[in-house]
């Protein structure tokens, strides 16, 4: 019986996972010996190509960029969880599906749909363009002159990658947030409202400590696919808003160099797991903590 | 605390349903692209093509043209870039029965045994092609390729917004005269090899001393430069986005026709020429077809229907009689022979070469 | 007794009714929204360049119901989806089943491996997938369909399958073990109580984590960019070098299409599984 279950899943993570993976690491050790072929010599070069410091700075970059999402997402997503959380049975069910759809929506679709808001001729200049107008006719009409309308630059940079990127994870954000949140006991926080807590204070002492793992798994499910995004920055991104993703892309289409775009795609990947690492780390800790207790 | 629930026969029935509606779905899907396996032609060969082209590179009707005189199918596939057909091909051939590399990259897949030679006696439009393009260096004897067209990179521009003629890399890549209206290629060889051009020296071999200063020169210049373009810069200034871009003359033209506020021209500093190639990949399922193909758009009045809509330099001297004058005297699509003089063809100058290029690229757009 | 007036303000936890929250709500919904209304109601503009709105028309629709390319890149994602879900679906439930039942050496290592494809970027996935489908097994072309897309479903699978196991475990985790002792005690062999006990259980794991992969499969761009061919490309792939070479209406005309089916999937999946779904994608029982 357990063969029978395990034989397929086993075969397949190997095969087609786990190999391919291992290929990619190999060739990480390798150098180019013509246009076409690779030869794995074990050298280090592709690992310290990848740590100078215009590498180095992109990989920063890319972490900078995640934290930030991550951030925006925790403070734009947590009162939305609080809100889903304490809502009514049905109106719960809704409030999920209403935040998770854009989830299941492609991403494609929806970059491509905020490269429409955020151009120079989008929603959001338009709709500033029109205010301006109709405040600059107001001017005229008692006296003041203001400029023609300034379009605001808010494609192809760093502020649309973030836009787009909180855009995209919100929803992921969210939806560990409500996990956690509804398992609060509600009498805990019943209780600290009722000796005199405000809802602030029971929500920084309170909530936050109980909801920690929820918040933690969240912050990891943000961040992980952030710092690897590909096509957020690719489409509304600047020229100097390229992260490791990009630059890795470019190694194996452009720059026509696979052994150095392994060696990032592995940085990338130790990286992931450290961060990971640190949370089970983290996670652990707090079971004793509470064991202890 | 879970309910108990009486095992649901009718969820197993509908399971196995939706199952079968997957199924019925695939297969009617399938039967769909079943044409496939196809009639063969008389050489033996499928009645089909696979043919992977830039975008816009065709003229209006030539494959259906050529499917009605031959009866083969052509399916075209697009890349955006050198790169992208040269990674699809690296480690072999996917299907593809004809490619068009630029002339840098005609060299790297020669070198790279990734070609298949040519047999001129089933290409007897040859005799159409000029005798200059018989001979480049890239391909002695054309033995690998054949041209399609050529190409110069200059600045199309938008007269209404630009102060007179921009006739000089530098308003693109050394001033702030038009800030944060400037359109740049981001192909890493042609924005180096062009800096280079600008700060007075060739195309080829240039030094690293110079790839230096042009790339200080970029970024430099990066604040002004409002989008780094991949290959789509007339849309950008057809649309309005930029005033001044970097691009091909025939993408210029193309627009041109739509917008007459629009201008090409080509710095007093030189260019870059460019030829992009009709290839066959080894491997390639059809060479037969290929070979007929190539055949077909060396024709002169093939010929002259695609370079009607591409607008694109044509080596072909029977397509050109057969264009219209507008065509053959404007001066945007075949620059004056003392602008030609200034330009020159790069060449694929090593693995490491390149690599360095892709290097300052990624090191101008991330500073 | 004199009528009591029950004053209708949001008790201490009632926090939706309290209007901060529902602003915010408001506004995070319409944040979420937003563009992707604009797009689809821009799929009807009439105006090649789509920037302003200049009148009501369905001809971009046409145009991409007469798109072939366009067509059978659809086709193509559709059946690569289809057969990723039903192999990503068996292996899962396969996992999911194999780690709640069984004790084994070397579990935990097995448990963080299935958990790598979660983990690893995109972007690493998709380079392996290109290397190891042009190095080691060479996808032959020319198969006839759908095995030409093999290299892609391939693909699909190996990241979906981790998905789905653990979405159907988390639903066997709330199985209640008396029942299989309840049926063992009736008489039934192994085989019975897993297809008529257990089974119907991990229904909604299974509703939830078929439409996961499906979903997972069709909006897949990354991995699929790096895996597709001439003969094989899928949708988000042709809308991507649509939206890179020629942004018209026929772009959102496609991107619409592909929204309503992704919401008749979904509003599907509800219905079959009578809501449990939210409930299990959210973690509940995890």
């Amino acid at each position: 019986m357990f063969a029978a279950f395990a034989v397929a899943p086993v075969a397949w993570l190997f095969a087609f996972f786990l190999l391919p993976l291992a290929i990619i690491w190999a060739y990480s050790f390798g150098e180019n010996k013509s246009l076409t072929e690779i030869v794995v010599t074990g050298s280090l070069a592709d690992y310290a190509h990848a740590m100078k410091p215009l590498y180095f700075g992109i990989i920063f970059k890319s972490f900078w960029f995640a934290a930030l999402t991550t951030i925006l997402c925790l403070v734009v997503g947590f009162p939305v969880a609080i809100a889903i959380t304490f809502a009514s049975e049905k109106t719960k069910a809704w409030l999920l599906l209403l935040i998770m759809l854009p989830f299941w929506t492609n991403l494609l679709i929806r970059t491509y749909a905020l490269m429409a808001v955020l151009r120079t001729e989008g929603y959001v200049n338009f709709a500033l363009s029109l205010v301006w107008n109709g405040l600059s006719g107001l001017g005229g009409f008692m006296g003041y002159r203001l400029g023609a309308f300034q379009p605001l630059p808010l494609l192809h940079n760093d502020f649309a990658v973030v836009f787009g990127l909180v855009y995209v994870q919100l929803p992921f954000m969210v939806l560990p947030l409500y996990a956690a949140l509804d398992r609060l006991d509600r009498s805990l926080l019943e209780a600290s409202l009722d000796l005199g807590a405000g809802h602030l204070a029971t929500f920084v002492n309170v909530v936050v400590p109980l909801a920690m793992p929820g918040i933690v798994s969240g912050v990891l499910v943000t961040l992980i696919p952030s710092v690897g995004a590909y096509l957020t920055p690719d489409l509304l991104g600047g020229p100097n808003s390229m992260m490791i993703a990009n630059v890795i892309e470019r190694q194996f289409k452009s720059a026509d160099d696979w052994p150095f775009g392994s060696a990032l795609s592995f940085l990338l990947m130790y990286m992931t797991f450290l961060a990971i690492a640190v949370q089970g780390l983290v996670a652990r800790n707090r079971r004793r903590r509470e064991a202890r207790a | 605390m879970s309910t108990i629930r009486p095992p649901r026969s009718s969820s197993r029935r509908s399971c196995l349903a939706g199952l079968g509606a997957v199924a019925a779905g695939l297969s009617l899907s399938g039967l769909g692209a079943c044409a496939h396996q196809g009639p063969l032609g008389p050489n033996g060969e499928e009645l089909k093509l696979n043919l992977y082209n830039w975008d816009t590179y065709t003229g209006k009707t030539t494959l259906a043209d050529f499917r009605a005189a031959t009866g083969i199918d052509v399916k075209m596939s697009l890349f955006a870039s050198n790169d992208e057909l040269f990674a699809k091909l690296r480690a072999g051939n996917p299907g593809f029965d004809v490619i068009v590399p630029s002339n840098e990259f005609v060299t790297r897949f020669r070198i790279s045994d990734m070609l298949m030679p040519l047999d001129h006696s089933k290409i007897p439009n040859y005799r159409n092609i000029l005798p200059g393009f018989r001979d480049p260096p890239f391909d002695p004897g054309r033995r690998y390729s054949m041209p399609y067209t050529w190409l110069v990179l200059g600045i199309g521009y938008r007269k209404s917004k630009i102060d007179g003629v921009p006739d000089s890399w530098k308003w693109v890549m050394d001033s702030d005269r038009y800030k944060g209206r400037i359109g740049v290629f981001s192909e890493a060889d042609d924005m180096i090899e062009l800096g280079a051009k600008y700060l007075g020296h060739s195309v080829r071999n240039v030094p690293p001393d110079v790839i230096d200063r042009v790339a200080e020169m970029y970024i430099r210049q990066k604040p002004n430069i409002k989008i780094f373009h991949h290959d789509e810069g007339q849309d950008l200034l057809l649309a309005g986005d930029v005033d001044i871009v970097m691009e091909y003359n025939g993408d210029i033209a193309q627009v041109m026709q739509e917008d007459p506020d629009l201008d090409f021209v080509v710095p007093r500093e030189g260019s870059l020429l460019n030829s992009d190639c009709l290839c066959i990949p080894k491997g390639a399922p059809r060479p037969d077809n290929a070979h007929r193909f190539i055949n077909f758009i060396l024709d002169a009045h093939n010929g002259a229907e695609i370079y009607n809509t591409i607008r694109y330099p044509t080596p072909n001297a029977g397509a050109l009689s057969l264009m219209p004058a507008e065509y053959r005297d404007n001066p945007v699509i075949f620059p004056p022979a003392h602008v030609m003089a200034t330009c020159e063809y790069g060449d694929f100058e090593g693995l490491d070469r390149a690599h360095l290029f892709d290097e300052t690229a990624t090191r101008i757009f991330a500073a | 007794m004199t009528g009591i007036v029950m004053l209708n303000t949001p008790g201490p936890l009632e926090y939706l009714r309290r209007w901060p929250i529902r602003v915010w709500l408001a506004g995070v919904v319409v944040f979420l929204y937003a563009p992707l209304l604009t797009l689809m109601i821009f799929s009807f503009n009439d105006d090649k360049r789509n920037i302003v709105w200049r009148g009501f028309t369905l001809k971009y629709y046409a145009l991409t119901f007469r798109d072939t390319d366009l067509m059978v890149a659809f086709g193509n994602s559709l059946t690569i989806a289809a057969i990723s879900t039903v192999v990503s679906l068996v292996l899962g439930a396969l996992t999911a089943l194999l780690l709640w039942r069984f004790r084994f050496p070397g579990k935990l290592l097995f448990e963080g491996a299935l958990a790598l494809p979660i983990v690893v970027p995109e972007i690493c996935m998709g380079v392996a997938m290109l290397v190891f489908f042009t190095q080691i097994l060479p996808w032959p072309s020319g198969l006839p369909f759908p095995l030409n897309l093999g290299a892609i479903i391939v693909s699909h699978i190996s990241f979906s399958f981790s998905f789905v196991a653990i979405v159907i475990r988390g639903r066997l985790a709330s199985f209640n073990r008396e029942f299989e002792e309840a049926a063992k005690d009736l008489g039934a062999g192994e085989w019975r109580i897993f297809w008529d006990v257990l089974v119907p259980h991990m229904q909604p794991g299974l509703i939830a984590g078929a439409l996961l992969a499906f979903t997972l499969s069709l909006d897949d761009f990354v991995i699929t960019f790096f895996t597709s061919g001439p003969d094989t490309t899928t949708f988000p792939v042709k809308v991507y070098s649509m939206v890179r070479f020629s942004v018209t209406p026929e772009v959102n005309a496609a991107s619409t299409i592909l929204i309503l089916l992704t919401v008749a999937l979904t509003a599907l999946a509800l219905r079959i599984s009578g809501g449990d779904i939210a409930r299990v994608e959210a973690g509940e029982g995890v």
